[in-house]
């Protein structure tokens, strides 16, 4: 079969785009994941081929189990927290420098919100501690305000959970809002218009319009959440220690500690069999999305 | 309307204040001369216990604390140096690589492009210490341990910033494209003048990303770089022993000093890049 | 919009302040690469250590094949010099070595003879002419410091029997005639006037007088013109600085400064950052054309006049530079690009001199090369390093450690180093204190040791129950213990008795507490220290609930008799003698709150006989006092292992030979006692004349002598009989420590705090 010259260069087009960063990505960061997927079926020391030992391992481990129910419940109720949280505000500077018409308030918050995302955990962890140790500003505010004593050690106790949710929040919601900003920008403003002339209300704008338009940002900041969530570690492995109370024991604390022991093999099982989870719902969407394209 | 926006103002107001004031401990700390520190923030430094007297401002403000840091530990300045050699090259070279790769994904139709773009994601996905052997066992085959560029190429081949920059693309109508094509422009040129320009927005932020991770990264550097005189800033601030607790506080504000300062500059850019978007739609 | 523009103008102009600053920073290393003219005097030798290629610069050493290096080799000193002190090491009148020395040493009072010896064809003689020593003892000053004047006459520096300083000129006739008088006199309401650590006497004849912070200009005639500011070192004999063509060269602010010794004023700076590990140069010298030397523990560098970068000459790592059983008391360049270093032992006594010269015969960089990994920086592994590489000049010991002193370990670096063993690389030997060794030998990363550790025992040389104490069940040993410490306890019977049991420590009636007061961590850890058999003794170890229980209402009961608090308030602390710093195995020095009577026993860690001074003198104080180890316990130090893929098996067995040879163990470096038997009698024997320690709180005092060579003796005994070494896992500790906090602090009942510890300790032996 001849194809045309100019389909020929049609199709070589998105590949001449794509080459540097495929050819490095296959090096610098696919050559290292089929490693790990090859040393997920070997040995610590990656000699000898066990099967699927180490998966059996890790499944039947009970500090996986937790560490693995901890993190579904951290993401579950932090991804959607972030995710509001940062909409909310995203959606305020936006209708405030529609209103105000670019004021530098509006900007300054901007600013102020994105800011803590550069600040080194490590320094962080003493601000923190300030804040929550027994004898923090916090225990201290609640005393005044409930008349009774606090010595709650807020890190350590299973107020944790909250703790670190809370640090996480401080620490990404700003650049989720400059995503959710750029988002919001790329709807484009003719919309609202036409839709205001059609007698459209606020909240029927916002659902018919902004939810939809932002469906590609949403999906962007879901990811990068989780990606997040576990960099979270080092917070909470600084203000609690390797092994913290049970409720913030997460998978990244399991790495960090199979990865002390040399435990190179249930790391690896355990990350494969994780971005297999991952996929399923992935693949499910990709189906599902297919037949539609077929039926339509 | 005025009170609605009263409100609006109210509530920003009070989500910056939240997340200014541990900031804005930390900078008070800071200037902090030892004593003054150690009376108001005995237990959190782990030295004792006593009541924690938190002020944003301090008593005696001193700039005692960034003297011995900036002056006093000669080690400093290299290390901050390190850290832009380290992570500039990285951002150019992601400019480089995954703009393009980003517009292929966004707005071309190929042959197992779903299947390459979850291979993209599938890898940035997974944590640092599950590669890191792995990551190790290519940069010795390489040949670039012990180098600044066993951090900056890795770092330039990141799948992060293509992910990022994809769903951005996506969302610039075809239209603008298509009437670039009439104009009789090629591909590459609608690229540049077309995707860039209004993308502009993701690509910054993005970018942002990828310095902060890199100004802020400890795993990579004490694995891949046995000699210290390579090391970056990042690794000063664990170094700080405990009799030096003095200067974490200014080692911090310092250490995010640069990137402060580059995303305030940078956020001017970010809204003309918006503003010419706007203009052109 | 005039604060946007604002704004962004100072945000580019900050940040542009910033990066130039670094630039300024690395410019001296940058430029200096660059416009490296080979001016320097090394290199305007014709065929010497100089040109181009065969200089060491480490990164172009590194390329294999490079020939030349600075050799050293040891020059003899006069026997009878054994126990002689420097007080002066020069080129003097004829151009030749000449050294200064006097019999004593620092604490000795009275006056001691003097001697001057002059190097000549090779051989030390003594100057028997020299008039110097009878001078001084009509004068009645105790000679400190001699030293050769730019102006051609030799000068004395001694004390009188007030302990005065006074500076004589030596003249021809053997005379001497006192120089800067009264310059030296206390001021008023002051008991001791000006003691300078060193003199220098300038080509005009007039005056440089050190002091620990400053440095001082005279005249001839006694004026003083300016001071000029240094840094202190930190030492008593600490004297950096030179002066040469009108210069001052000295010191401050951890960068080296010229003064102009006309006004006082520094003409310039120069950094020594890029000399790595360089931060108390230990000896700096002119090169007579402006430039400087700068000799260290690190080796010996050179930096240009104006120059901006240095020049590495001598790696200290391949000699006895680096050796951390001696240090530099002198060093001094030859007639032809050869140096002299002049090295003491402890106290300015045991005199070394060696001798470096450039062989371009000699591999630049030795053919072959050791890496040693550890956590923290330990002298004897450094020393073992030094030994090591003198007795094999062809092989390169690198002693690679995470951290710097003080610094604190963090996860990222053990697992940098997991990354690295993972691969089948890292360190041929690892000193595994601090890191995970019972994953390491599970998986095998180490190398059984069993075999040498046969022949070592068959010596005879070793403490072998030391070493035996790591087999593991199977027989095989994987690690070597290079240094050790054990728990002392004084007290009566009585209380010595009650730590037999957690049962007895819990039930322990006596008038005062069976423990001084301390904060419930080192209750803690030091009751898992002492009852280490009990608690740990079973497979299962503090993962028995009803142990756990014992053994927290044990520690209950210890803190609840003495005042223990987890954490301790300022006045507290004052009030309990105490602090709130945790020890990782609890055993708190604390001696004196038994001398104190503030306690029935107290704990003692015995890690050298120095430190054992107040504990020995608490009990002679104290009739019916007994000083007994706890058990057969003991702590093992810098435990060395080979790691398997090594490709030197041999050579990293044979360096941890030289670890535990009596020429390394008999070092005393402070860091623990030495597991060989031979090391270990050699320092029992050694007296330490005027060694005193003293310690007080509040009207409270006491001073005490270096132990008696029985109470040493006594003590060197028990060392024969400990068995059984203390490795508790910290990390447990750690949770225990964690999670015991709200019961002893009474906020929570026995079984609560035990059940929290046995669900976080279920997921750590879970994993």
């Amino acid at each position: 079969m001849k194809i045309p010259y100019l389909k020929m260069k049609k199709m070589l087009v998105p590949w001449l785009f794509l080459a540097p960063s495929l050819g490095g990505a296959a090096v610098f960061m696919g050559g290292p994941f089929v490693d790990v997927v090859k040393r997920s079926f070997t040995d610590a020391m990656g000699g000898r081929f066990t099967g699927l030992q180490n998966y059996q391992a890790v499944v039947d481990n009970s500090a996986f189990q937790l560490a693995a129910g901890n993190t579904v419940r951290f993401l579950g109720v932090c991804i959607p927290l972030l995710m509001t949280i940062s909409l909310g505000l995203a959606l305020l500077i936006a209708g405030g420098a529609q209103a105000h018409k670019k004021s530098s308030v509006i900007k300054n918050c901007r600013t102020i919100l994105v800011l803590p995302m550069a600040v080194p955990t490590a320094s962080m962890v003493l601000v923190w501690r300030i804040l929550l140790c027994p004898d923090g500003v916090l225990n201290q505010m609640l005393s005044q305000v409930t008349g009774k004593a606090w010595e709650t050690d807020w890190a350590f106790s299973r107020h944790a959970f909250w703790v670190l949710i809370a640090t996480y929040l401080w620490r990404h919601t700003g650049y989720d809002m400059l995503l959710w900003l750029a988002g919001l920008q790329g709807i484009p403003g003719e919309q609202y218009e036409a839709a205001r002339m059609d007698g459209a209300g606020a909240a029927a704008r916002f659902w018919y319009i902004t939810i939809p338009g932002l469906k590609g940002t949403l999906g962007m900041v879901g990811v990068l959440s989780v990606v997040n969530s576990f960099r979270v570690y080092r917070e909470a492995y600084l203000l609690a220690g390797s092994y913290p109370d049970a409720s913030i024991y997460l998978i990244p604390h399991l790495f960090a500690h199979w990865f002390l022991g040399l435990d190179i093999q249930k790391m690896t099982a355990a990350a494969a069999m994780m971005t297999g989870v991952c996929l399923i719902p992935a693949g499910v969407v990709w189906i599902f999305y297919k037949r539609r394209r077929h039926w339509m | 309307m005025k009170k609605r926006n009263g409100m609006v103002l109210i509530i920003l107001a009070a989500a910056c204040l939240l997340v200014w004031i541990p900031l804005l401990l930390m900078a008070g700390a800071s200037l902090m001369p030892e004593d003054e520190l150690y009376w108001r923030y005995l237990s959190p430094l782990g030295l004792g216990k006593d009541r924690v007297r938190a002020a944003l401002l301090p008593s005696y403000p001193s700039p005692e604390a960034f003297v011995e840091l900036l002056i006093r530990s000669p080690g400093f300045f290299v290390m901050f140096w390190n850290s832009c050699l380290q992570v500039l090259p990285v951002l150019a070279g992601q400019l480089a690589v995954a703009a393009p790769a980003a517009w292929a994904f966004a707005k071309f139709r190929f042959k197992g492009k779903r299947l390459l773009f979850g291979g993209y994601v599938i890898l940035m996905v997974l944590p640092f210490q599950v590669t890191q052997v792995s990551n190790y066992l290519v940069l010795d085959r390489l040949g670039l341990l012990d180098s600044h560029l066993s951090l900056i190429l890795p770092g330039i081949w990141s799948t992060l910033p293509v992910f990022i920059m994809t769903k951005t693309f996506e969302t610039i109508p075809d239209v603008l494209m298509e009437a670039a094509y009439l104009d009789g422009a090629g591909e590459f040129y609608t690229f540049f003048h077309v995707g860039l320009p209004l993308g502009y927005p993701a690509v910054v932020a993005s970018l942002m990303l990828s310095f902060v991770e890199g100004w802020n990264a400890l795993e990579q550097p004490v694995t891949y770089l046995k000699s210290k005189n390579l090391w970056p800033l990042s690794l000063y601030l664990p170094g700080i022993t405990e009799d030096k607790a003095s200067v974490a506080f200014a080692a911090a504000l310092v250490t995010c000093l640069l990137p402060v300062l580059l995303y305030l500059s940078c956020q001017e850019e970010l809204e003309q890049g918006v503003a010419a978007a706007g203009v052109k739609q | 919009m005039m604060i946007k523009i604002h704004k962004k103008g100072m945000a580019w102009l900050l940040m542009a302040g910033l990066v130039l600053g670094s630039l300024g920073g690395c410019q001296k290393k940058a430029g200096g690469t660059i416009e490296d003219t080979g001016k320097t005097k090394a290199q305007a030798g014709e065929s010497g250590p100089g040109d181009g290629s065969t200089v060491l610069p480490s990164e172009e050493a590194k390329e294999p094949g490079a020939m030349g290096r600075y050799g050293e080799t040891e020059i003899e000193l006069p026997q009878e010099m054994e126990n002689h002190m420097k007080c002066g090491f020069m080129k003097g009148e004829s151009g030749s070595l000449e050294l200064f020395t006097k019999e004593g040493d620092y604490y000795s009072d009275g006056i001691s003879d003097a001697f001057h010896y002059v190097y000549q064809d090779g051989i030390w003689e003594k100057d028997e002419n020299w008039a110097g020593n009878d001078a001084l003892k009509e004068k009645g000053i105790d000679l400190m410091e001699a030293a050769y004047g730019q102006d051609g006459s030799y000068y004395l520096g001694g004390t009188d029997g007030d302990y005065r300083y006074h500076l004589f000129r030596l003249e021809e006739d053997g005379s001497l005639t006192e120089c800067l008088e009264g310059v030296f006199d206390p001021t008023e309401g002051r008991e001791y006037g000006l003691l300078p650590p060193k003199f220098q006497v300038l080509e005009d004849g007039s005056f440089l007088i050190y002091e620990y912070y400053e440095v001082y200009l005279y005249d001839a005639s006694g004026k003083r013109l300016f001071s000029m500011a240094k840094d202190f070192s930190g030492t008593t004999s600490d004297a950096r600085g030179f002066s040469e063509g009108g210069e001052f060269v000295t010191v401050l602010d951890n960068q080296i400064v010229r003064y102009d010794l006309k006004n006082g004023r520094i003409t310039d700076t120069v950094s020594y950052d890029e000399i790595d590990g360089a931060r108390d140069a230990a000896e700096l010298l002119g090169d007579g054309q402006g430039g400087i030397y700068m000799a260290t523990e690190v080796g010996l560098s050179h930096i240009s006049k104006g120059g901006s970068m240095w020049e590495v000459l001598i790696d200290g790592s391949l000699n006895h530079m680096g050796m951390r059983s001696i240090y530099m008391t002198g060093f001094l360049e030859g007639e032809s690009q050869d140096y002299y270093g002049l090295f003491a032992e402890e106290a300015g006594k045991g005199l070394l001199l060696f001798h470096y010269v450039y062989d371009p015969d000699m591999a630049a960089v030795p053919p072959s090369g050791l890496t040693v990994y550890s956590l923290k920086d330990h002298s004897t592994v450094r020393q073992a390093a030094s030994q090591f590489q003198s007795e094999h000049p062809d092989v390169r010991v690198e002693v690679r450690t995470a951290v710097e002193d003080g610094g604190s370990v963090t996860e990222e670096m053990i697992q940098g180093l997991n990354t690295e063993l993972l691969s089948g690389k890292g360190a041929d030997i690892l000193i595994l204190d601090g890191l995970p060794a019972d994953s390491y030998i599970e998986k095998g990363i180490l190398m059984d040791l069993s075999g040498l550790v046969e022949e070592l025992e068959s010596s005879g040389e070793m403490y072998n129950n030391l070493l035996d104490g790591l087999k593991e069940e199977d027989g095989k040993i994987y690690q070597v213990p290079a240094r050790f410490s054990f728990p002392l306890l004084l007290g009566e019977e009585k209380a010595i008795q009650a730590y037999s049991s957690l049962e007895a420590m819990k039930g322990y009636e006596g008038e005062k507490p069976l423990v001084p007061t301390e904060n419930y961590g080192n209750l803690l850890r030091m009751t898992a220290t002492l009852r280490y058999k009990e608690l740990f003794g079973s497979r299962e170890g503090l993962a028995d609930r009803g142990l756990l229980i014992r053994y927290l209402e044990t520690v209950k009961a210890i803190g609840e008799a003495n005042g223990a608090k987890t954490v301790f308030s300022e006045e507290e602390m004052e009030e309990k003698w105490t602090s709130n710093y945790v020890k990782d195995d609890g055993i708190i020095d604390n001696s004196i709150q038994y001398d104190a009577g503030r306690a029935d026993s107290s704990t003692e860690e015995a890690d050298g006989y120095g430190t054992l001074c107040i504990a020995a003198e608490v009990r002679r104080l104290h009739p019916g006092t007994l000083m007994v180890p706890a058990e057969d316990l003991y702590r093992p130090f810098m435990l060395a292992s080979v790691n398997h893929s090594t490709a030197n098996e041999e050579l990293a067995k044979e360096f941890i030979r030289c670890l535990l040879s009596y020429e390394v163990q008999k070092e005393e470096l402070y860091d623990g006692f030495p597991v060989n038997k031979k090391a270990m009698a050699f320092i029992t024997e050694k007296d330490k004349e005027g060694f005193s320690v003293g310690s007080g709180i509040g009207d409270y005092h006491i001073s005490a002598e270096y132990p008696s060579r029985e109470v040493r003796e006594e003590i060197g005994a028990m060392a024969d009989t400990l068995k059984v070494p203390v490795r508790i896992d910290w990390t447990v500790m750690q949770m225990v420590e964690e999670g015991a906090r709200d019961y002893l602090d009474g906020k929570e009942s026995v079984e609560q705090a035990a059940d929290k510890i046995l669900r976080t300790m279920s997921i750590y032996l879970a994993e």
